[in-house]
């Protein structure tokens, strides 16, 4: 297809789950699988449309779409732009292949809910996928806004999906709070740069704060990074992550982590590349900063967590945690790997949501405490669960290590000892977390066994197979992949002039660099099973001996009070904009 | 000069936030939660005017002014107003949907304090 073709189908990948998202409720009333049904179909549709795109925009182009016609007159944009570029469209086709492959794993778990139930969750569902794919392809600062508040309904809703349970009430009043604060944040940010540069375009507000970035633009970036980084759960702002993760149902909270999250990373990554590439404000530093705390408290609350949806949770923390780091190194290799591994977290972590919903749905076990021995009893679901947590370790051919790699090569090749340190550490606490929950679930002998009472269904198993497929593929095919899509997803963040030419007058390509990628690299391989090594003996040595004081101390702090978390979100915010215009 | 509306904006915001960081009552942080939202409207709305400007509804210039000088953006800014008009109606939805888990929250702990539905910790 041409590419003025595709562009004016860009709208498309957003309208057909949104229109799916309106049908869902209707069509509940003429057969109760019909809405999820219909929704996979909608998905599809989105994901076809990306994937026609997809060949033009990962060679370079940046397909700009302009709703109703309303193109830039002499570099002033009037309407809203909606734009595919290499890193918008990477994650816009991860949330519409690993969406499709979420619904069909609810279709067959939660097949069994009434036609009302049904109906609402293929809505919800769709909503929230339609505003993922939107804030990955728009250019327009408060369509992004717009986006986040459609996700953020969504996620109310689906938090709290399961009414007659008090936890997912409760849950649902922590990420309100949370996320209506980010929205006020996000909210005054855009309308102060707006304010000031009488732009919302990307490109625009790009060539309007090239070079100098006052102070309105400061405080705008610090409301704006703060308001995402709450969506993102990067600390201090996670405190509805956990909660919301473990009262909902397991495809959901495959969803939230896998693939709601990213929208923060992705809108950061947006605003401190491609608004604020050229502005020389230290936004990177700040988001190293922020993702090496978030990486090392996710992993030490995940060591500690009992209930393995909250430990996943926390590991949704350190990981995206990770992928701040690999954006905050700012060359081609570090931000590769972080467009890398927000891919592959999306596989890795929906793999294990699912496995640990799969366990609840066929044991109700919840709690580490209450499994033991299942990898005899439900073989299939303990390999996929160690194939998620071995991803996640970075066991090459695993996706995991591929990205891992790069972020770690390109820390130490930029000589940053002391954040390369700091995600070693978080590496290895996070591969003795997972260790640790994957021995206490299926290897310990149980103090009762745990029978299931119900079967793996279909649905289900196709899920969990095409996840873990995924994992697979991106891990053996690593260079390929890199090549072909991550190095062209990183330039669409490091060329930020080229990308704003894109969407300005469609005529610009990104200039593709290429990423150095050693696979079977000593050096990394051998870290690779030292941190393994050091990570078992940790597990072992957590397990016989008493909480340590710090793990205590930070569980401690984690109060579950609304009041609380809603404090850490204000007291962060106010040091992210502190940090923003003093440095 | 609108200075005023500023310091309004802003006490209306740090009356909002006293509630939601210090109160335990459900409500009371929903209310809070309004009372930001209401600032943030106000602020948005007074960043859109401009000395001596009319409101952006253009059918007819206003008495004593020209057309010429609605040309030259004598207007208050349009954009930020609808700022306002989306996030209002965004906000209508959300308040919606925070009253009615308070209410539920309120039918299951029989209780409004914050501080007591916290099973979820650590």
């Amino acid at each position: 297809m041409t590419e003025p073709a595709l562009a004016s189908l860009l709208p498309l990948p957003v309208a057909l789950p949104l229109c799916g998202a309106v049908a869902a409720p209707l069509l509940a009333r003429c057969s109760r699988r019909l809405p999820v049904i219909f929704s996979l179909i909608a998905l599809a549709g989105s994901a076809a449309v990306l994937l026609a795109a997809a060949p033009a925009v990962f060679r370079g182009t940046v397909i700009a779409h302009y709703l109703g016609h309303w193109t830039p007159v002499n570099g002033h944009v009037l309407g809203i732009a909606l734009a595919a570029d290499p890193f918008g469209l990477a994650f816009g086709l991860t949330v519409a292949l690993v969406g499709a492959v979420l619904l069909l794993y609810s279709l067959s778990e939660l097949g069994g809910l009434g036609s009302r139930e049904l109906g609402g969750l293929a809505c919800l569902f769709q909503l929230l996928l339609a505003a993922l794919i939107g804030a990955a392809l728009t250019a327009d600062l408060f369509d992004l806004f717009v986006w986040f508040e459609v996700a953020a309904l969504a996620s109310y809703g689906l938090t709290g999906f399961f009414l007659e349970r008090p936890l997912a009430l409760e849950a649902a009043f922590k990420i309100l709070v949370l996320t209506t604060l980010a929205s006020f944040a996000v909210f005054v940010g855009a309308g102060l740069l707006y304010a000031g540069h009488g732009a919302l375009n990307f490109a625009q507000l790009h060539n309007s704060l090239a070079g100098h970035a006052g102070t309105a633009d400061t405080v705008a970036l610090g409301l704006l990074v703060a308001g995402f980084a709450t969506k993102a759960g990067l600390v201090p702002f996670h405190g509805w992550l956990a909660d919301a993760h473990t009262a909902a149902p397991g495809p959901v909270s495959a969803l939230f982590s896998g693939l709601m999250v990213n929208l923060g990373i992705v809108a950061i990554a947006r605003l401190a590349f491609d608004v604020f590439g050229t502005a020389s404000t230290p936004v990177l530093g700040l988001l190293m900063t922020l993702g090496l705390i978030s990486a090392l408290l996710g992993a030490l609350m995940a060591l500690a967590q009992d209930d393995l949806k909250r430990l996943l949770a926390y590991d949704t923390v350190s990981q995206i945690g990770i992928v701040a780091v690999g954006l905050a190194t700012s060359r081609a290799p570090g931000v590769a790997g972080a467009a890398y591994h927000l891919v592959n977290h999306a596989l890795f972590k929906s793999l294990l949501f699912l496995c640990a919903g799969a366990i609840v749905h066929r044991t109700g076990a919840t709690k580490l405490s209450q499994m033991g021995g299942m990898a005899r009893s439900m073989p299939v679901i303990a390999g996929a669960f160690i194939l998620g947590a071995l991803s996640i370790a970075g066991i090459p051919p695993l996706n995991g290590y591929v990205s891992l790699s790069l972020i770690h090569q390109d820390l130490l090749a930029s000589h940053q000892a002391v954040p390369y340190a700091l995600m070693l550490a978080a590496q290895v606490i996070t591969v003795a977390a997972l260790g640790r929950a994957a021995w206490l679930a299926f290897f310990r002998r149980p103090a009762q066994p745990v029978r299931p009472r119900e079967r793996l269904r279909p649905g289900m198993l196709a899920g969990l197979a095409g996840l873990g497929g995924g994992c697979v593929v991106f891990g053996t095919a690593g260079p390929a992949v890199l090549r072909t899509l991550m190095a062209p997803a990183a330039s669409g963040l490091l060329h930020a002039s080229r990308y704003a030419s894109g969407v300005l007058d469609g005529r610009a390509r990104l200039g593709l660099t290429g990423v150095p990628f050693d696979y079977l690299s000593p050096g990394e391989l051998i870290s690779v099973a030292a941190t393994v090594a050091v990570a078992a003996v940790l597990a072992r040595g957590y397990l016989r001996s008493r909480e340590p004081r710090l793990i205590s101390w930070l569980r401690a702090i984690h109060t579950g009070s609304a009041n609380d978390y809603a404090g850490y979100a204000m007291a962060g915010t106010l040091a992210v904009i502190a940090v923003l215009s003093l440095a | 000069m609108i200075l005023v509306n500023y310091l309004v904006a802003v006490a209306l915001l740090c009356t909002g936030l006293y509630a939601v960081l210090t109160r335990r009552n459900m409500i009371k942080m929903v209310m809070g939660l309004s009372l930001m939202e209401a600032a943030t409207y106000l602020f948005m709305i007074s960043l859109a005017y401009r000395a001596g400007s009319t409101a952006p509804v253009l059918l007819d210039p206003p008495a004593g002014q020209t057309a010429q000088d609605l040309v030259h953006g004598n207007v208050a800014d349009p954009v930020l107003q609808n700022f306002c008009l989306t996030a209002v109606v965004i906000g209508v939805a959300v308040t919606a949907v925070f009253l009615s888990v308070v209410v539920r929250i309120a039918q299951h702990y029989r209780t409004l304090d914050s501080g007591r539905v916290r099973e979820m910790r650590g």
